[in-house]
C-alpha cells in the first residue's frame, strides 16, 4: 500500500485510542504566566550523558502531547535543552514509554541491518533526528532509516561526536518515524540543542541574556486542517483567546534570543513590535549557522524546522512590547498560518522570578576570542569558492483527485519518475564524498513547501533565478506556492557540500511540513565513500 | 457573437449558423430539458437536486429543488459521477447519490418528487469523498470511495433499485475507485493511484477483465488517471488525468479489454480530471478542475487521437466565488453539444455557460455574459447531468 492508504489506515484505527489514556507528560505553563527556558543540561568535561523517556498523554483540552521527558531526580522535565560544545560527546539514552496499543497502521522498515529494537514502525516507536547537526547518518548517531526505538524495551543509546568544526548555533531534536512524525512532533516531542561558541564568531552576544524559545504547533487533531495552537516553550499562545505569555525584559536590555520552529508545518515571520511598530533585530545565525556578518532586520522569515538566533533590544519602560508572528500564505491548497502573538514583553527592572527550570549543570561561560573567528573556521568553509562537480533539478509537486486537499505529496529529482517514499526504495539520487552539487529546487504545487536535507547544510545561491545578496548557510528553505498558469514556479539554487567524510551512507532529504514529509514526500540520498 | 466565427463567414452565414444552433435539437418532443445537479448539502442539513430549465440561448433558470431527506459532503472526489439520469422510453428518472448516508435517491423527471431510496450493504460507503455513479437501462452501479466497494443494483420500473451485490476493488498500489463509465458489457474504471481497469457486466455484477495496469502517464509519474468516457462505438476509452497541466490518455478497448493508454498533452490549465465527448465526437471537453477554465481538444473517432483546439478564458468568480471545476454537461444532445456547462465549486456554488463554436479545425469556448447560473443551494458542486442525456 502506499502511504496515503496505510496513513489513512492509522487515522482510522488510532485515532480512537488517544482519548483513553492516562496522563503520562507533565502539566504544562499556564497561559498568561512567565515564559521560561526549558531545564539545560550541559555537558561537562566534554561529554553530556542523559536519559530522556518518551511518554504521550492527552491534557483537559482534547491535545496529544507527545513527550521527552527527563528525571530530575527531584521531578520531570519536559525537553530539557542539550548544551554541548565542538568536539563534545553527546551519550543520550532514550526509551520509549508510550502507552498505546496500536497493532494496526504499522509500516515495514526497510530490508537489511536494523537499528535499535527493529519490528515494525508503529505509532508507539520513536527514534530521534538531529536536525541540523552535520554528523553521520549510522546507527547510534543520525539514523532515521533504520533506528526504531520499540515500546517497554530497554533504552536505546546514541553516542555521538560533535565535530570540533560545527558550526556554533541552535539545532534541535525530534522523533522521525516515517508515517509518524507528525503525531509525536504535533505540540509535544521536539527539543532544543545549543552548540556553544557562538560569541567567538560574534562577539555581540557575549554577556547578553540568552533565551531559548521553542515554539511548537498542536491541532486536535493533526491531520485535518482546522484550528490550532500555537506554543512557546510550551505555554500557549492563542490571545486572545487566551492571556498572552509573558516575556521579560528589563528596560533598554539586550537579549540573545535563540528561537526553533519546532511547529508541524507553520511558516513563521517573526516581528518584535514596540508600540505597534516593528523593530530592528540583529540577526546572528540562521539554522545554527553564524551568518558571515549580522544584519538588521525586522521580520525574520523561519520556515517549519528552521531556527534564527537574533539581538533583541527591549524598549524603555512603560512601552508597549510583543513578540509576533505574522501571518504568511502557503497558497490556494496550503493551510493558513495565521497571525499570531507569540508574547507579551514585560519590560521592567523587577527581579525575575526564581524558576525550577534553573541549568541541572551550568557550563563555564566562555570568553570571547581575541578576535573573532569566522566562518573559515566551521564546516562549509569556502563552500561558494569550489567547483561543482553536479548539478540536479529537483521539484515540490501535488495532486489532487477530489476536493478534499492533496492526495499525493511528491518530490522528484527531474526526469525520474515522481513517487512517494517507501522506506524499501533505493535512493534516488547517489553521489560520493568529495562532490559538491548545485541543486535547482522547483515548486510546482499550489503549496508552499520547506526544503530540508539531513546531515548537512547548504548554501543558498540563487532565489527566483537571481542571485541572493546574502548567501546563508541553511538545514530548511521555504520555497513559495506556484500561482497557477501563466506565472513561473518559484525556486531556489542551493550549493551541497558532501566533502566531509564522516556524513557518507543513506539519509534522506523532504518537505518538513510534517504531514508531507510522513505521506511520503521524501527521497533518499546515498553517499558513497571516497 | 463576431468574434465566435471564422472571419470568412459572412455576416448572413454567420446569422444563419447561428439560427441554426439555436434551434438545433436540444431535446425530444414533448420532453422536458434540464440541467440538474447534486447540490451535495452536507448533513445534518438535508441535500437536494436542483433542476434548471435550459433556454433556447442556453441560459439556465431554476426549475426546482427537490429536497432527498438525506445529507450530502460538499465535496470529494472530482471524477465520481454524483447524478445519473436514464431516459428510458416511458422511464424517465434521476438518481443522485447521498455521500452521508451512501444511498442513491430517485427522482420522477416527470414531477420532481422522490421516487425511491436505495442502500447498498452495510460497508458501503462514501462518506469522505463521495459516491459515483454509472449506469445503462439495466443496472446501475455506485462506487462507493470509502469502502472501495462497487454495489450492483438492477433498474426497476418506477424508478426504482434493488441492491443485488457488491465487489472491493482497488487499485494495484492501493488506490480508491475514482471514476466509473459503462459502455455495452465493460464497466472502466480508475483508481487514486494511477492504475485503471476493465469489468465485464454482461452478468449484472462485475467481473474484472484482468486487465488492470498503470496507465501510461502514471507510469511517467506526472499524472494519473481520473474521469472517464467511452466513445459510441467503443472503440476508445478516454480518461482525464489529474496533473498539473493539461493531460488525456486513451485507451483501444476494442478487444473488450483496455489496452497501454496513449498520453496527450493538450495545454497548460491545470488538471483534467473530468472530460466529456460532444455528442459529434469531434471535441473532447476537458474540466480544468484545479484550474480556472475548460479546454476542448479535437478527437478523431477512427484513430483515437487528441490535438490541441481551444481553450477559454478565465471562468468568471474564479477564487472569489469558487475554487475549483467540476463534471461537465451539454446544452444539446447533437453537434458539439451548443453550450458546455461545467460545475463550479463554491459556497454557494453556479454552473458556467460556455458557447462553443467549432469549424474548420478551429473551436472556441466562450463564457456567456450572463454566466454563470447561480446554484444556491449547494455550497460544494461537483457534478451536473443533463436531460435528456448524450445519447451514448
Amino acid at each position: 500500500m502506499r502511504s496515503v492508504s496505510r496513513y489513512l489506515l492509522a487515522i482510522v484505527i488510532c485515532g480512537f485510542p488517544f482519548l483513553r489514556l492516562a496522563a503520562q507528560c507533565p502539566n504544562r505553563p499556564e497561559a498568561g504566566t512567565v515564559v521560561n527556558d526549558a531545564l539545560s543540561l550541559s555537558s561537562a568535561n566534554g561529554v553530556l550523558s542523559a536519559e530522556l523517556t518518551m511518554k504521550h498523554s492527552v491534557d483537559e483540552a482534547g491535545y496529544t502531547h507527545y513527550c521527552y521527558i527527563y528525571d530530575t531526580g527531584k521531578g520531570e522535565a519536559e525537553s530539557p535543552t542539550l548544551r554541548l560544545n565542538q568536539g563534545d560527546n553527546l551519550l543520550l539514552d532514550v526509551k520509549d514509554r508510550i502507552d498505546l496499543d496500536d497493532s494496526a497502521g504499522m509500516m515495514e522498515m526497510p530490508p537489511g541491518k536494523t537499528c535499535g529494537d527493529g519490528g515494525m514502525m508503529m505509532l508507539s516507536s520513536t527514534n530521534v533526528h538531529f536536525h541540523g547537526l552535520n554528523v553521520p547518518p549510522t546507527c547510534h548517531q543520525d539514523d532515521v532509516l533504520t533506528t526504531l526505538i520499540q515500546p517497554g524495551k530497554p533504552a536505546f543509546k546514541f553516542n555521538m561526536l560533535i565535530p570540533a568544526d560545527e558550526p556554533p548555533g541552535l539545532y534541535w531534536y525530534h522523533p522521525h518515524v516515517h508515517g509518524f512524525t507528525e503525531f509525536q512532533v504535533n505540540g509535544g516531542a521536539a527539543g532544543a540543542l545549543v552548540v556553544g561558541g557562538m560569541e567567538k564568531f560574534h562577539p555581540e552576544v557575549s554577556g547578553l541574556k540568552e533565551r531559548v524559545f521553542v515554539l511548537r504547533q498542536q491541532y486536535l487533531v493533526p491531520w485535518v486542517p482546522g484550528p490550532y495552537q500555537l506554543t512557546i516553550n510550551y505555554q500557549v499562545a492563542d490571545s486572545p483567546s487566551f492571556p498572552s505569555p509573558i516575556i521579560k525584559m528589563k528596560p533598554n536590555e539586550k537579549q540573545f534570543w535563540r528561537v526553533a520552529n519546532a511547529t508541524i508545518q507553520d511558516f513563521m515571520p517573526l516581528q518584535v513590535w514596540f508600540n505597534g511598530k516593528p523593530q530592528k533585530l540583529q540577526l546572528i545565525a540562521l539554522d545554527g549557522y553564524p551568518l558571515a556578518k549580522s544584519r538588521m532586520v525586522d521580520t525574520i522569515l523561519v520556515p517549519p524546522a528552521g531556527r534564527a538566533e537574533f539581538i533583541v533590544q527591549a524598549p524603555p519602560q512603560n512601552n508597549e512590547a510583543i513578540f509576533i508572528a505574522l501571518g504568511y500564505s502557503t497558497g490556494p491548497t496550503g493551510n493558513p498560518d495565521l497571525e499570531q502573538q507569540l508574547g507579551r514583553i514585560d519590560v521592567s527592572n523587577e527581579e525575575e522570578e526564581t524558576t525550577e527550570t534553573a541549568n541541572e549543570t551550568e557550563s563555564k561561560p566562555v570568553e570571547p576570542a581575541a578576535a573573532p573567528l569566522t566562518t573559515s573556521n566551521i564546516k562549509f568553509a569556502g563552500l561558494e569558492e569550489q567547483k561543482p562537480t553536479a548539478q540536479r533539478k529537483l521539484y515540490f509537486s501535488e495532486e489532487f483527485g477530489g476536493t478534499n486537499g492533496p492526495i499525493q505529496f511528491y518530490i522528484t529529482v527531474d526526469g525520474q519518475k515522481q513517487k512517494v517514499f517507501e522506506p524499501n526504495e533505493k535512493p534516488v539520487i547517489t553521489t560520493h564524498v568529495g562532490a559538491v552539487e548545485d541543486w535547482y529546487i522547483e515548486n510546482r504545487a499550489l503549496e508552499t513547501h520547506a526544503f530540508h536535507i539531513h546531515q548537512i547544510h547548504f548554501k543558498v545561491l540563487e532565489v527566483d533565478g537571481k542571485p541572493v545578496a546574502d548567501k546563508d548557510m541553511r538545514d530548511t528553505m521555504e520555497i513559495p506556492f506556484w500561482e497557477g498558469p501563466g506565472h513561473p514556479y518559484h525556486s531556489i539554487k542551493v550549493r551541497m557540500d558532501f566533502r566531509d567524510p564522516t556524513i557518507a551512507g543513506t539519509f534522506v532529504f523532504h518537505c518538513h511540513i510534517l504531514l508531507h514529509e510522513d505521506l511520503g514526500m521524501m527521497h533518499k540520498i546515498l553517499v558513497l565513500p571516497k | 457573437m463576431k468574434m465566435c466565427f471564422r472571419s470568412w463567414l459572412t455576416p448572413v452565414a454567420a446569422a444563419l449558423v447561428s439560427v441554426c444552433i439555436a434551434s438545433a435539437p436540444a431535446a425530444g418532443a414533448g420532453k422536458p430539458h434540464y440541467i440538474i445537479t447534486n447540490d451535495d448539502v452536507p448533513a445534518p442539513l438535508a441535500t437536494s437536486v436542483t433542476f434548471y430549465s435550459v433556454g433556447a440561448n442556453g441560459l439556465l433558470t431554476v426549475k426546482g429543488k427537490v429536497l432527498t431527506g438525506r445529507g450530502g459532503i460538499a465535496g470529494g472526489y472530482f471524477a465520481a459521477n454524483r447524478v445519473n439520469v436514464l431516459d428510458n422510453g416511458s422511464t424517465q428518472c434521476v438518481y443522485a447519490s447521498q455521500a452521508a448516508s451512501g444511498e442513491i435517491v430517485a427522482i420522477f423527471i416527470k414531477t420532481l418528487k422522490i421516487a425511491s431510496h436505495a442502500t447498498g450493504s452495510k460497508r458501503d460507503t462514501g462518506s469522505s469523498n463521495g459516491v459515483g455513479m454509472a449506469m445503462n437501462s439495466q443496472y446501475l452501479y455506485a462506487s462507493f470511495t470509502d469502502s472501495n466497494t462497487i454495489g450492483t443494483f438492477k433498474v426497476q420500473p418506477g424508478c426504482k433499485l434493488k441492491f443485488l451485490s457488491d465487489i472491493t476493488v482497488g487499485g494495484l498500489q492501493g488506490g480508491t475507485i475514482d471514476g466509473m463509465v459503462l459502455h455495452g458489457n465493460m464497466m472502466v474504471t480508475t483508481y487514486g493511484d494511477g492504475s485503471i481497469e476493465s469489468f465485464n457486466i454482461s452478468a449484472g455484477v462485475p467481473v474484472s477483465n484482468g486487465d488492470e495496469q498503470n496507465s501510461t502517464g502514471s507510469r511517467g509519474g506526472n499524472t494519473y488517471p481520473n474521469g472517464i468516457d467511452i466513445t459510441q462505438d467503443g472503440h476508445f476509452a478516454i480518461f482525464g488525468d489529474t496533473a498539473t497541466s493539461t493531460i488525456v490518455e486513451v485507451s483501444d478497448i476494442s478487444s473488450g479489454k483496455l489496452t497501454p493508454t496513449v498520453v496527450y498533452h493538450l495545454g497548460s490549465a491545470q488538471s483534467s480530471s473530468n472530460i466529456m465527448l460532444s455528442p459529434d465526437e469531434t471535441l473532447l471537453y476537458i474540466s480544468n478542475t484545479q484550474g480556472d477554465r475548460i479546454t476542448a481538444a479535437f478527437f478523431d473517432t477512427g484513430t483515437g487521437t487528441l490535438t490541441k483546439g481551444c481553450v477559454s478564458g478565465t471562468l468568471k468568480g474564479y477564487v472569489t466565488d469558487w475554487s475549483y471545476l467540476g463534471s461537465l454537461a451539454l446544452q444539446q444532445t447533437t453537434g458539439t453539444g451548443g453550450t458546455v456547462y461545467v460545475a463550479e465549486f463554491g459556497g454557494p456554488s453556479s454552473i458556467a455557460e460556455i458557447k462553443v463554436t467549432s469549424a474548420g479545425g478551429k473551436c472556441t469556448l466562450k463564457e456567456s455574459p450572463k454566466s454563470p447560473a447561480p446554484d444556491p443551494n449547494s455550497p460544494g458542486l461537483l457534478s451536473i447531468g443533463a436531460f435528456p442525456p448524450r445519447p451514448f
